[in-house]
């Protein structure tokens, strides 16, 4: 790798602070950026310690490509990293990066590796043939009423068939997303109705009236495999499974798991270490088949029964990378950080390691701390913190943005961003030792604040110690 | 007492002179002014003198001077003539051509449009002793004496609706329409339905108009006169014009003026000139029949003989209208002959003007040929003489071929589908009801399908599964590495826009507002149709310059280098789906997209195409102008021509699109398209009669920057319905299908 | 009670403000032919069709942009310093003096004599639905608010909570906040005023309209 590359990151908070670390690590240059309401972050604050004079800028959005790309002109960056969120997936912004008058590196896949992935149906069928387990269902729009109807019948047998109680067939618009034009059918003979109210609402909404029809799996674990790559795309390694089942009730994760089951400990009614095998076996055929060239994360659902389904590809760095790499060794390496992976591969170094050298060890915990009312809906507080502590031990490790704070030099939530506080990782030998650190970690933690309302701060980490005990089951 | 009415009524006369010469010949204005002051001076100061052959001597002194400096009048003058307030009013003709009549529908200004007057008026005529008073629907603009609120002549919509209203009363009728067009254009300021909309009603009902039309033109302003003047017969009054603008309007455009700014005199002199707008001019270009020759200096008030004239080639040209349409007798032709007599004072013949139903069509027909075959010379056309021959031929043949096939043929058909049809139907119910019995038993046998279970785990056929949904046609502008700026982004805080983005993938749509960027013509006519389908017809016929404007020429050629066209219009044929059309494209990048000879022959040659091979016709304005006003009336005659041929495809049962796309004004949206049953804009499109700057300088009202945008014709009733670019593909579909369907001819 | 007066004679001694103009992005800036002390133009015409006075061209990814004056007045201050140079977004390019008009010295006015009700916390509000469609029927002027009556929703992080306002009953009289932008904890909302200051609250306005003299 030449050590003349300086990396854009075009991102902020956690993952800026970790990519102007990697960056450090590696001896890379880095330009950081940054919104005005942003200006006390602890990237920003990173960025002035390690940086030189051209390595911060303010800058009017994250959201805005053309204020990234005039930066790392003036800064001369080589190279773009977009985190997670933001550009992380969007493969217009990685297109422009690569194929702009002057180019830059996108760190993460290639653009046409992030648009055949970022297509659900496009995945669905890749999956499919390779014989990669997806949902049961159709992999492409329907648009003819008799068929879908066939479709959906045939569903609804499956299902009878495989012995579920009560079988549910969802329907969604194809060209939709984001939980709009989606609904349940219980009976075949409301099917139709419903296949006519989405098919309406996509024609509507989309102008596109194809229509999906799939099982709807109730009572699942979430489960993802971490894959890496470098940019010859042909020995794609993976850095074992995740469990991600416990989230707020607006679907978003507060808590991960790595490894993914744990048959050592807990007893499931299905081949755990088998599933846990298949998943990262379909999941590198499938980054072996689309040349995948960075790093990614394979989201797959395991029902009660232990049948797998390949549900998505996130074809960027994920927030919960640091439990995978907590697990993790790799020959010859003192320990594992899947940014500083991702920005060597990604800058074009070969992989050097393959999937043999890489061995996993005991159990690892990753808490979000957000500063939210659980108990509302899981409502972000919003306000100043004036004080965040927590017990250092070697078997923490904590991420934050969060800057020094202290009772005279408060930090303010910005409003404009996701809540993420800070992330806690724990490592134990196993699944009771792991559960006890985090215990001992969340009892130990403090954080307290005040705002306007002189409403006294809320976190979730009542919540984090309530679902610890609930980890890894169904 | 006498004296002094004379001398006041000369004094007039000089005011008059002095008005319409705009500041020239001063040295015989100055003569005559200081023999009227010299005599005025002599009668206040000698008294008791006769001045009668003093006053003589000046009159004549006045009929000698008017009459030399009617031979230098300009085209410019002829304009100031026609707009002075002493000019003859359309009231002034009601009171002295016709015995009688009766406002209809408003008194003064107590009338939805002041500017548009309607009349049921009568002609009183004698044969031996018997008396026959002959009804007219008189149909015109009002400009009155200079009253302000008749708005100089300017017809509102309003006004051109009830225009047209009373045509169709007339046709109820059967009784003739004399229309008196009196106008300086149609008043530009939009509203129900659209200024432009109202007149393309007007000219597409008066295509069609069942009884005589004879219209007399003092005043032919553009658009407004197009509105009430498609007849049987044209009249001009010799000092009047006729013309695509004003002239200062054609200076104002020639002269690249921005709003507010003054054209100078000799430049609207010369405009004028060059436009070739006078009685004389357009009788050589064939689209007036004849001019009445004025009293020197033009018409006034009180030269009564005049409306004389007036009234007798009024019924002349009502006679040879319904004689023509007669067709040719022995009797007739006797008629006819004394009918061509001048002498004949036609006040002491009758013909009657009823037509009856037998006749109307021929009348029609007789009327749509009359303007087909006009300004056939104005363009050029380099298809070789044999290829011409043979176009013709095949022509024939179609015509032949589409009568056997659609007329015959499919008639028949019809009937037996129609029968087979009813059948299966009535076959399907008695079968379902036998089988009742039976099927709910069968239900209750639960089989599973494995196949079908197969399916649902496993990689299904899908034919698109390589479609990336990419366009066939792409912009060179989307290969520039840069950004661009939405023009609403202050408003909903669009992001600058990649433009290989923009002008490729986002089809020239932000992706924030929705906001549609100009695309080129080559876009929609590449990715709304079949790949490969397109086949250009007619790309040979060239713009041309049939009144030799200066540099249009040049003008002319530049953008045919520009765009590698011949003319502003490109006419083919190509499916979407299989379903084959006729597509007109007027062509921004080329003169604004105007429209003149060569491309109103284009688009009637199409609308032809369209008809003789019962396709659908779509045409897509992917800008216009208007019409090309170096052409002059050359140009605007195309107005009413295309207009006709639209009318006959459309009663042949044609299904006629308009798509809109970013700025359509001007006379092609006041007749051929605006007449349109289906009109479409593709958002962000703005279209009407008149832009912002031409509303400002005849009118001065400020409009707001988005009077003209298509949501707002949507709203006003103008287009029936706004479209995005990305699914124009299918929302044509759409229109084919449902707008078409079974008794259209692509079926 | 309110000193008028007193008000007046404060608002008096420094009868404008002074506006930081700022580089809406990144780019680079280039100034147009303009100088200290020159007097510029915001918007106007029925529409704002006509723009404002141009101060600055500012070029990024090849997207030349103008910056122009939002307020009339004159140009107190030019940083030259960044003329044909790069800037990050929202640096001072350019200082504004703006001369008070009646309207404005009458809002800073009704801002200390009203009722205000601020933001509990920095978010963005918008009127509750109900509320909102009588504003645009009525106009905000004609609406009483009570104590504890549901008025705003209060929108962050994605998401929607209701808003109640407390303090006295009374006329909304002024709007402070604009839809779709962040209101910092602490500002007004609204001005509310109690029935029984009505012809207080006009008394200041008649005076601001008989003694300001609106310079140039």
């Amino acid at each position: 790798m030449e050590k003349e590359h300086k990396v854009l990151i075009a991102n902020r908070g956690e993952i800026a602070v970790r990519i102007i670390q990697a960056c450090h690590k590696l001896g890379l240059s880095f330009v950081a950026v940054y919104t005005a309401e942003d200006a006390h972050s602890g990237h920003v604050a990173l960025a002035k310690e390690l940086g030189d004079s051209k390595s911060l800028y303010r800058i009017s959005s994250y959201h805005d490509a053309n204020e990234l790309l005039s930066i790392a002109d003036a800064a001369n960056a080589t190279a773009i990293h977009p985190g997670y969120g933001f550009f992380a997936e969007d493969f217009r912004f990685a297109r422009r990066v690569t194929e702009r008058d002057r180019p830059l590196i996108f760190i993460g896949p290639s653009w046409r590796v992030i648009r055949e992935l970022g297509d659900k149906i496009n995945t669905k069928r890749l999956a499919r043939s390779l014989d990669i387990p997806t949902v049961p269902g159709s992999d492409k729009p329907i648009y003819d009423e008799a068929e879908a109807e066939k479709v959906a019948r045939s569903l609804f047998e499956f299902q009878v068939h495989q012995g579920v109680e009560k079988p549910l067939v969802l329907v969604k618009a194809s060209a939709g997303g984001g939980g709009m034009g989606i609904e349940e059918v219980y009976d075949i003979d409301l099917f139709r109705s419903v296949y006519r109210r989405i098919r309406n609402y996509a024609m509507r909404q989309f102008k596109d009236d194809g229509v999906l029809i799939e099982q709807r799996i109730k009572n699942f674990n979430h489960l993802e495999v971490q894959v890496l790559c470098d940019r010859a795309g042909k020995n794609p390694v993976h850095f074992g499974t995740r469990n991600c089942s416990i989230q707020s009730t607006g679907l978003q994760k507060r808590v991960e798991i790595a490894p993914g089951f744990d048959p050592s400990s807990i007893t499931y009614p299905f081949d755990a270490q088998k599933v846990m095998d298949d998943i990262t076996e379909y999941s590198i055929t499938l980054a072996r088949k689309v040349n995948y060239d960075s790093v990614g994360t394979w989201e797959w659902i395991v029902t009660k029964d232990g049948h797998p389904f390949l549900m998505e590809v996130n074809t960027r760095i994920q927030v919960e990378n640091g439990v995978s790499a907590a697990i993790s060794r790799i020959k010859g390496k003192a320990d594992v950080d899947l940014i500083a992976e991702q920005i060597r591969c990604g800058l074009g170094d070969p992989l050097g390691y393959t999937q043999s050298d890489i061995t996993f060890d005991g159990i690892g915990i990753e808490y979000r701390i957000i500063a939210e009312d659980t108990e509302q809906n899981f409502t972000p507080w919003v306000g100043n913190i004036d004080n965040f502590s927590w017990n250092h031990t070697p078997w923490l490790n904590m991420h934050t943005h969060l800057p020094q704070i202290t009772k005279e030099n408060p930090y303010t939530i910005p409003t404009e961003f996701d809540p993420n506080l800070a992330l806690g990782i724990i490592w134990g030998t196993d699944l009771e030792n792991v559960k006890e650190r985090g215990k001992e970690f969340l009892n130990a933690l403090s954080i307290t604040g005040y705002n306007g309302q002189s409403s006294t701060l809320k976190s979730n980490i009542p919540f984090l110690l309530k679902n610890t005990d609930r980890i890894l089951r169904f | 007492m006498e004296l002094a009415k004379n001398l006041q009524q000369l004094t007039e006369r000089l005011n008059y002179i002095r008005d319409i010469f705009g500041g020239k010949h001063q040295d015989d204005i100055n003569l005559l002014s200081s023999r009227l002051e010299e005599f005025r001076h002599n009668i206040e100061t000698q008294a008791n003198i006769n001045f009668d052959e003093g006053l003589t001597t000046l009159e004549d002194l006045f009929f000698f001077m008017e009459a030399k400096l009617e031979n230098k009048l300009t085209p410019m003058d002829n304009v100031r003539i026609v707009r002075h307030p002493q000019r003859i009013c359309l009231r002034d003709i009601l009171e002295n051509v016709y015995d009688n009549y009766t406002e209809i529908g408003g008194q003064d200004e107590h009338t939805n449009d002041p500017a548009v007057l309607i009349a049921r008026a009568y002609i009183t005529r004698k044969r031996g002793k018997k008396s026959y008073n002959q009804s007219v629907m008189v149909i015109g603009h009002e400009k009155g004496h200079g009253e302000e609120f008749r708005n100089g002549g300017s017809a509102k919509p309003w006004g051109n609706a009830k225009a047209l209203h009373y045509m169709h009363v007339a046709e109820i009728e059967g009784i003739p329409i004399h229309s008196y067009i009196f106008t300086p254009g149609g008043d530009p300021v939009e509203d129900y339905p659209g200024a432009g909309q109202q007149i393309a009603k007007n000219i597409y009902k008066m295509a069609g108009l069942s009884v005589p039309v004879v219209a007399l033109f003092s005043e032919g302003g553009s658009g407004g006169a197009e509105a009430l003047s498609l007849a049987d017969k044209r009249l001009m009054l010799s000092h009047g014009y006729y013309s695509v603008i004003s002239p200062e309007g054609a200076a104002a455009i020639e002269g690249r003026l921005k709003r507010g700014e003054r054209a100078s005199a000799e430049l609207i002199e010369n405009c004028a000139a060059n436009l070739k707008l006078t009685a004389k001019d357009n009788l050589s270009f064939g689209y007036i029949d004849q001019v009445l020759q004025e009293p020197t200096l033009g018409a006034r008030p009180y030269h009564f003989d005049f409306f004389r004239t007036i009234r007798q080639e009024i019924i002349r040209a009502t006679d040879e209208i319904v004689l023509n349409t007669k067709g040719f007798s022995l009797f007739r032709i006797n008629q006819l002959r004394r009918l061509r007599d001048t002498e004949t004072n036609l006040d002491d013949t009758y013909i009657n003007w009823h037509l009856p139903k037998s006749l109307r069509s021929d009348l029609v027909e007789n009327r749509q040929n009359k303007f087909l075959r006009m300004s056939k010379g104005s363009f050029i056309n380099r298809q070789s003489m044999l290829g011409a021959l043979s176009d013709a031929w095949t022509e024939q043949w179609r015509e032949v071929y589409n009568r056997l096939v659609y007329d015959f043929f499919h008639r028949y058909r019809r009937t037996y589908t129609n029968f087979l049809e009813e059948a299966t139907a009535e076959w399907e119910t008695i079968k379902t009801r036998a089988k009742k019995p039976f099927k709910s038993a069968y239900n209750k046998v639960r089989r599973i399908d494995t196949t079908a279970q197969q399916e649902l785990t496993s990689l299904s056929k899908w034919d698109r599964a390589d479609e990336r949904g990419g366009w066939n046609w792409v912009s060179t502008r989307a290969k520039e590495d840069k950004s661009v700026t939405c023009p609403n982004a202050k408003t909903h805080g669009c992001l600058d826009l990649w433009t290989p983005d923009l002008y490729n993938e986002f089809a020239g749509v932000c992706t924030t507002c929705g906001h549609h960027f100009s695309m080129e013509y080559q876009w929609l006519m590449y990715n709304c149709f079949d790949v490969n389908s397109l086949y250009e017809f007619n790309s040979e016929w060239e713009a041309g310059n049939p009144l030799d404007f200066p540099t249009l020429d040049q003008r002319i050629k530049d953008a045919q280098e520009k765009t590698g066209l011949k003319s502003g219009c490109i006419t083919f044929e190509a499916r979407i789906d299989n379903i084959k059309n006729v597509v007109a494209v007027l062509v921004a990048p080329f003169r604004g997209g105007s429209v003149g000879a060569a491309e109103g022959a284009k688009l009637i040659s199409a609308i032809d195409r369209a008809r003789r091979k019962r396709y659908p016709l779509i045409i897509y304005s992917h800008g216009t102008a208007g019409i090309r006003i170096q052409e002059g009336t050359h140009g605007v005659i195309q107005m009413p021509r295309v207009t006709i041929a639209i009318r006959r495809y459309i009663r042949a049962g044609g299904l006629y699109l308009v798509v809109y796309d970013t700025h359509s004004f001007g006379g092609p949206v006041a007749s051929f398209l605006g007449c349109a049953h289906y009109q479409f804009a593709i958002r962000s499109s703005n279209l009407g009669f008149a832009g912002p700057t031409v509303i400002k300088n005849t009118t001065g009202i400020d409009v707001a920057p988005d009077h003209h945008n298509c949501y707002k014709a949507l709203s006003r009733g103008h287009i029936h319905g706004v479209w995005d670019r990305r699914d124009i593909r299918m929302n044509v579909k759409q229109a084919l299908l449902t707008m078409g369907g079974r008794n259209l001819y692509y079926r | 009670m309110l000193n008028i007066s007193s008000i007046l004679e404060e608002i008096k001694k420094t009868p404008y403000t002074d506006l930081s103009v700022r580089a809406p992005h990144t780019g680079t800036l280039v100034f147009t032919d303009i100088n200290e002390g020159d007097s510029v133009n915001s918007s106007s015409g029925q529409w704002q069709e006509i723009p404002g006075t141009k101060i600055a061209t500012i070029t990024r990814e090849k997207n030349p942009k103008p910056i122009l004056a939002t307020q009339k007045g004159f140009l107190q201050k030019l940083h030259m310093k960044y003329n044909n140079s790069f800037v990050e977004a929202g640096v001072e390019i350019a200082v504004l003096r703006h001369f008070l008009s009646k309207q404005e010295v009458v809002h800073i006015l009704l801002q200390k004599a009203l009722h205000l009700f601020n933001a509990p916390e920095r978010a963005k509000y918008y009127f509750a639905p109900d509320i909102d469609k009588k504003l645009k029927i009525s106009g905000h002027k004609n609406i009483t608010v009570t104590d504890g009556m549901d008025l705003f929703i209060v929108s962050r992080m994605k998401r929607e909570i209701p808003l109640a306002y407390h303090g006295p009953e009374g006329l909304i009289y002024e709007v402070y906040f604009e839809q779709n932008q962040n209101v910092d904890a602490g500002k007004p909302l609204i001005g509310i005023c109690p029935p029984d200051q009505l012809s207080i609250i006009e008394d200041v306005i008649s005076r601001v309209y008989h003694e300001w003299q609106e310079q140039e």
